[in-house]
């Protein structure tokens, strides 16, 4: 890694640079002295496992978080954005996942949204909507101009705001996973629309999870990985996916996996065919006392399943759990026995605003009432049961939940599902947000959960956690599961991530 | 003795602590206090035992419709159809027990007796409940929107019923007992002790039953008491019936007072309702607040414009002085949370 202290002489070559760039937030280092070049007029990639640091990064570009430390500059100029209003007149122009176009405004009327000219309040005629017109016609003529964005598919209304950005003056234009919610000849479309961009003077900054997208569209790529820059290169000069990958992953994963021994093949849980509007023919069965995680990258589908068994969320398919009635909603499941720790802890999760005590017997509430009555001696001895056993650090059990530590936040969220009586724990990024110490007694936790019988289902987008614990997982990618794997010590890491970006298609 | 047992002993010591409810309707009976003290040094013969009973009798009504209310603000709903309500099921009740031969359309109902008149007038309150709660719970539009639209709806068939004007005539002798019966040998009406027993049955449902806790629950976070097992449609839907219920007890009994049915009757209730739940502290935004609280709001309300007004001031200023209130109330909850939270 070059690490330089002043910009180079050919800066102004140099669409975007970075030098030292650096993010904390309480406790983490989010991006740790990063710096890098992009190239004018190229498509830069940005690649790197969920938390590398990518999004945080472009926070920085885009003026939504201020670096802690470190320096950014456009074409040689020192960059410091003070808003995102403020990185937009600099020049950088963003294409969110969730698209900011107005319906019922017309295409032409959506370009110019936010740039009329005007005097005394009242707008007035400009040439910019002959120059609007001409970006628009420049980088995809099949718009009409006049037509009505409600009347748009979402690839097209994509395309409005790339030419929002483009003619509004931006020089580069960061793209955050576009192709998400696009079918394959929409991402064949883009792609030309990016590369007519690149051409008519403009970088692009594109990230994506899929691999083969980056190979295909990308000039340049720059590898983060846990908040570190680890290469920037020509993408000519990497040695297909596996490089890639290697590269993302580096290190060994440490995984201190234990095998629980010879897990009996008794399912509790079988889903065959479950399909919705995100999920593809998932089926999977889970045994007694197992522990089983699904991975995958961000919108592989690993909420979506967790929700579709719990009665979240509507699926087709078959969910047959000890065989008792299907559940429709999660206070079904409960009733099954199955309990969820949802993805978002603390809008999904928790009530933060109220106490601990308050707070662990909601999933099974009647426990604690006789004829509709509640018993508040009863919930206060639950309450301290509860703390002492998962270990929860605090000094009432009146605390309120948003004053406690992610961990402890996370372990009033699982007293919750244990005290549900449930046979079958569902648990959506258990750690996520958690600080080291928690994250091993909340893993010991379930184990001493799955050793008494209970079935686990984890969901994380960590492949060291999952490996960490699991008995068996299951990558997803797309919707779909793509693979299944016995934990142990000779799982093939590469081959893992090949397979949760997209690489377990072609080579199955 | 285990570690366990002496931590969670100390645990214990620290539960006696009041919780954010009893604090705040702490500080709302004491402002309702101060400011009965304060009127008392401002305005000659105020203070009167006999005035505090005015407050709270005069007051009943709105009260009543206050218990309601505030059970869905703290769900995160709102109501404003009781009002239109209280005319509907009054309008009702007279016109289904008027006799069914008078000289004119207005004066000529159903015949029913008394009793059944009631019920229906009733049956009708909750219909208004139930078109509230279709269209919060099924079809997801806004309570304050949804409310807003019923308490027309409500008002708009009293209007019809009444032909814009009263039915008072032809009524069964009978029709008047419930509203003008006095209680234990006073002059306390039946109105006012139902009241007070809705009253103690609310604070009881709302401190000490599980139907109680679920209210707060899906005011505190209708997303994760969803995912933790609570069927938010089901109590929503409970909870807008029983408000148009209580709407259309009280809209009975001043009809029997009054012995007319009469589609101005109730005319901004609502908003009295409203306004004396927020002054008690109960939330906008749901999950937080308490009927005891909102009852001591209506006593500020009721000091406020009753020493005020007649008194000190015109009656025309009735309005600005609840403007005023309303405005101290809210930034006194907002000061006091913070205070406490920080």
């Amino acid at each position: 890694m070059i690490v330089q202290t002043a910009f180079a002489d050919n800066a102004q070559e140099k669409a975007l640079s970075v030098r030292d760039l650096t993010k904390d937030y309480p406790g983490v280092r989010a991006v740790d002295t990063v710096s890098f070049d992009i190239d004018r007029n190229t498509v830069h990639c940005l690649v790197g496992e969920n938390g590398a640091g990518k999004s945080t990064i472009v926070k920085m570009l885009t003026g939504a978080l201020a670096p802690t430390s470190g320096s950014m500059a456009i074409l040689g100029r020192d960059y410091a954005p003070s808003s995102t209003q403020d990185a937009r007149e600099s020049g950088i122009g963003t294409l969110f996942q969730e698209l900011h176009v107005v319906d019922q405004l017309t295409v032409l009327e959506n370009l110019t949204l936010g740039m009329e000219a005007s005097r005394l309040g009242f707008l007035v005629k400009s040439d910019l909507e002959e120059r609007v017109t001409k970006t628009l016609a420049a980088i995809e003529p099949t718009i009409d101009p006049s037509a009505r964005v409600s009347s748009l598919s979402v690839a097209q209304k994509q395309i409005v705001e790339i030419a929002r950005a483009a003619s509004s003056g931006a020089s580069i234009i960061i793209m955050d996973e576009p192709t998400a919610a696009l079918s394959e000849r929409e991402v064949e479309r883009l792609f030309g629309v990016i590369r007519r961009l690149r051409d008519s003077d403009v970088t692009v900054i594109y990230i994506s999870h899929k691999l083969d997208e980056i190979f295909e569209l990308g000039d340049n790529v720059t590898v983060m990985r846990d908040g570190k820059h680890i290469a920037t290169k020509p993408l000519a000069d990497v040695n297909g996916r596996p490089e890639l990958i290697e590269m993302m992953v580096g290190r060994a994963i440490t995984h201190d996996y234990e095998s629980r021994g010879e897990i009996a093949d008794k399912p509790v849980l079988t889903v065959k065919g479950l399909s919705n509007y995100l999920l593809k023919d998932v089926s999977f069965h889970v045994n007694e006392g197992e522990i089983v995680g699904f991975y995958g990258l961000v919108g592989a589908g690993k909420t979506e399943v967790a929700r579709a068994i719990y009665g979240a969320d509507k699926a087709d398919g078959q969910i047959d759990f000890l065989g008792r009635k299907r559940p429709s909603s999660p206070k079904e499941a409960i009733e099954a026995g199955i309990a969820l720790v949802p993805e978002e802890r603390r809008t999904q999760g928790l009530f933060t605003e109220l106490t601990i005590r308050r707070n662990i017997p909601i999933m099974n509430i009647r426990k604690l009432a006789s004829f509709g009555v509640f018993k508040d001696e009863r919930e206060k001895e639950v309450a301290r049961e509860y703390v002492g056993k998962l270990g929860i650090a605090t000094n009432s059990i009146e605390k309120y939940a948003e004053k406690l530590s992610g961990g402890n936040q996370q372990k009033v969220v699982l007293s919750k599902c244990l005290f549900a009586d449930a046979d079958m724990l569902l648990l959506d990024e258990p750690t996520r947000g958690v600080d080291v110490g928690a994250k091993s007694e909340i893993y010991d936790l379930i184990r001493d959960l799955a050793n008494n019988g209970r079935a686990i289902c984890i969901f994380s987008s960590e492949l060291e956690e999952v490996l960490g614990i699991c008995d068996r997982v299951f990558l997803m990618y797309d919707g779909r599961v793509e693979a299944e794997i016995q934990n142990g010590a000779e799982v093939d890491i590469p081959q893992i991530l090949n397979v949760v970006t997209g690489g377990g298609r072609e080579n199955p | 003795m285990t570690d366990q047992a002496i931590a969670g002993r100390r645990l214990a010591e620290r539960d006696n602590r009041l919780s954010d409810e009893m604090f705040i309707t702490s500080l709302v009976a004491g402002a309702a206090v101060a400011l009965f003290l304060l009127a008392s040094i401002l305005v000659p013969n105020f203070f009167q035992f006999q005035n505090v009973v005015n407050l709270v009798t005069n007051n009943w009504a709105v009260i009543s419709l206050g218990v309601g209310v505030t059970f869905l603000l703290v769900s995160g709903n709102f109501d404003l159809s009781v009002g239109g309500i209280v005319a509907l099921s009054g309008v009702l009740a007279v016109w289904f027990a008027q006799s069914t031969e008078g000289a004119n359309a207005l004066s000529s109902g159903w015949g029913m007796p008394t009793w059944l008149a009631m019920v229906c007038a009733l049956i009708g309150a909750m219909l208004i409940g139930a078109i509230n709660a279709v269209f919060v719970v099924a079809l997801r539009v806004p309570s304050i929107i949804v409310t807003l639209g019923t308490m027309m709806l409500a008002r708009g068939i009293a209007q019809v019923v009444t032909q814009g004007s009263q039915r008072n005539t032809n009524l069964p002798s009978d029709f008047g007992v419930l509203g003008n019966m006095t209680m234990f040998g006073t002059s306390i009406k039946l109105p006012v002790v139902l009241m007070a027993v809705l009253i103690l049955v609310a604070v009881f449902v709302e401190r000490k039953t599980v139907f109680g806790r679920l209210t707060y629950l899906i005011g505190a976070n209708p997303v994760a008491s969803r995912l933790s097992g609570v069927d938010n449609a089901r109590h929503v839907i409970k909870l807008y019936l029983f408000s148009a219920a209580m709407a259309g007890a009280v809209g009975i009994l001043l009809a029997s007072e009054f012995k007319s049915g009469f589609s101005n009757r109730g005319m901004l209730m609502e908003f009295d309702a409203l306004v004396i739940s927020l002054l008690g502290g109960v939330a906008i935004a749901g999950g937080f607040g308490s009927v005891i609280g909102m009852f001591f709001g209506a006593i500020i309300l009721a000091t406020v414009t009753s020493a005020a007004t007649g008194l000190v001031l015109s009656p025309d200023w009735q309005f600005t002085l609840k403007a005023i209130a309303v405005f101290i109330a809210i930034m006194a909850q907002t000061w006091a949370l913070a205070r406490r939270h920080a």
